[in-house]
């Protein structure tokens, strides 16, 4: 994939390698606690945007421009919101095509061995979410950014 | 068979007064490190470590014994068969159960559980009768009797708890009515410790002609038990969180139900005669044991009970009570903790919450100081729902732990607030 397109993506797992493992946990949560470019909305933490099989709750919000798909991702916990965060911002502005060649290996390079394997198989469904919510019928009709 | 398998067991059995330093050194794994920080083993609850005692017994079994049981007449087989068969005489002992005959080996408490509303519950229960639980139930206690209503009608009756997280008594009894035809019931709540009263439960529901199911998980590791001074029917544990092996539990019933009760799977081991016209099945306990049963970890069991007794639960109980009134203090102390269960009759068993800070990043934060705990809803979301949260982060103590483990986790937690709030 163009590495232009993984711009953002690149930027947390550069950062990431930069760090040592104790710095990457607390930079985990320093993205968590920062506020996003484009704010969550209170009024979509609904059942519907509601990711399940989670320890805590993951709200996902599906936008779509053109071809693109944009993510937000919200939590109700701080290190959860930080990788969330991360998921979304990494994997906004792709098409649905380019979100399927994604795998497990993209997932690694933002963990790098920083959280236990849970947590790990928590990302890679956040991801599998979110391609599966670019594949969906209502993704033709999802909400056009504007 | 080797002299090493049959090795006296070398325990602690000298009259000394409970030395948790000796105790730890009995368990390789609290010598790693995570993160590169001593591990702080907090999830007892969900399953306990094991003494290199029980380690060294099963592998010697593999290595020197392992055959399967019940059949061959050959030497291997009748020496691991009685090896395998004296740990139903060590469980008997250990629940002061009048018989080894009315020991039931399962894969687990659940399995347990799930055979009683099999077997017990198929046959004895029907349309409209009514089975009361409490509603500090783990969902093994919860759901096999929703399965049951399913099939049969039966109906699940939910005793309340009072605002310190105790079994509310009068509403218990109130529950027992002509309609209840069993009382299904925890000993010892794996999210709130709380200890019921075992023999004044059973007590009130004998008077009524009501049996009683205990789920001991929780309480078996805890604290001394007498199912004969309770006068429990059904008595249920699993080996994995009282520092034996996984896949092996245990179900207690008394002689007269056990006899009144069908098989619960069919298969070798659990019949008399097989024809293709008629079945005949062998006596209880082996009645409700088909297939290969789980023999090495059955010895396995039997070695952790022989090391928790050498020990003494009444000095275990001493230990852990002594953790749990220093951890509430300490916790207290730090402050913006809100404390899950404050019954007087309690497990060292502590789920709290931290004002302003989700459980899962205060759990996260403690697993990064070497601190393992629990997070989530601790297989009772009812509970959680009657608490009014989505789940807690729950620290359950052990043996082997200690007051400067507690001070870890203390610590841990106040830098947590520092960096969550």
């Amino acid at each position: 994939m163009n590495p232009e397109k993984l711009k953002k993506y690149n930027e947390f797992a550069d950062a990431l390698d930069m760090l040592d493992e104790e710095s990457r946990f607390e930079y985990i949560i320093d993205i968590g606690k920062a506020q996003d470019d484009t704010p969550f909305p209170a009024e979509a933490m609904t059942d519907a945007n509601l990711m399940h099989g989670c320890m805590s709750k993951v709200w996902i919000l599906h936008d779509v421009e053109g071809d693109r798909h944009y993510f937000r991702g919200e939590s109700d916990a701080i290190i959860v919101k930080g990788l969330v965060s991360m998921m979304t911002q990494s994997f906004s502005g792709l098409t649905r095509e380019e979100l399927a060649e994604l795998d497990l290996d993209y997932v690694r390079r933002l963990n790098l061995g920083s959280l236990t394997m849970q947590r790990q198989v928590g990302m890679m469904a956040m991801l599998k979410h979110m391609q599966k919510l670019s594949r969906s019928e209502a993704s033709a009709g999802a909400r056009q950014r504007g | 068979m080797t002299q090493a398998m049959n090795a006296a067991f070398v325990g602690h059995n000298d009259g000394a007064p409970y030395d948790v330093d000796r105790v730890r050194a009995d368990f390789p794994i609290l010598g790693e490190t995570v993160y590169g920080k001593p591990l702080v083993y907090f999830d007892n609850g969900a399953s306990a470590q094991k003494p290199r005692q029980v380690i060294d017994a099963m592998s010697n079994v593999f290595e020197h014994g392992y055959t399967n049981v019940h059949r061959g007449a050959h030497y291997l087989s009748q020496q691991l068969t009685d090896r395998y068969e004296n740990v139903r005489g060590t469980v008997a002992r250990f629940l002061n159960a009048p018989s080894p005959e009315q020991i039931v080996f399962t894969r687990n408490a659940t399995e347990a559980i799930n055979l009683v509303a099999a077997s017990y519950g198929r046959s004895h229960l029907h349309a409209g009768d009514e089975i009361v639980v409490s509603v500090m139930e783990h969902h093994a206690n919860i759901v096999p009797w929703q399965l049951l209503g399913e099939e049969k009608g039966t109906v699940l009756k939910v005793a309340p708890l009072d605002a310190d997280g105790a079994l509310d008594m009068e509403a218990f009894a109130a529950l027992l009515g002509p309609k209840t035809k069993l009382v299904a019931i925890t000993h010892c709540s794996n999210v709130l410790g709380s200890v019921t009263p075992a023999a004044e439960i059973a007590r009130l529901a004998h008077d009524k002609g009501i049996p009683v199911l205990f789920d001991c998980s929780q309480a078996a590791v805890h604290m001394p038990v007498d199912v004969q001074a309770i006068d429990a029917d059904f008595y249920v544990f699993t080996g994995h969180k009282l520092y034996g092996p996984n896949a092996i539990g245990v179900l207690y019933g008394k002689a007269e139900l056990l006899a009144a009760m069908p098989p619960y799977q069919g298969g070798g081991d659990m019949i008399a005669r097989v024809s293709f016209e008629k079945t005949t099945y062998q006596e209880p306990p082996y009645r409700f044991e088909a297939g290969t049963p789980p023999i090495v970890e059955t010895i396995g069991l039997g070695v952790a009970i022989d090391y928790v007794q050498t020990l003494g639960m009444g000095a275990i109980a001493a230990h852990e009570k002594e953790l749990r009134r220093y951890a509430t203090e300490r916790l207290a102390e730090l402050g913006g903790i809100r404390l899950y269960g404050t019954a007087p009759e309690k497990a060292a068993i502590l789920s709290f919450v931290q004002d302003g800070i989700h459980p899962m990043d205060t759990a996260m934060w403690l697993d990064r100081a070497g601190v393992a705990v629990r997070v989530g809803q601790h297989c009772a979301e009812p509970l959680m729902d009657r608490l009014g949260i989505d789940g807690a982060v729950r620290a359950s103590l052990g043996l082997y732990n200690t007051k400067a483990e507690i001070d870890i986790m203390i610590d841990a937690l106040r830098t947590a607030r520092a960096k969550f709030t």
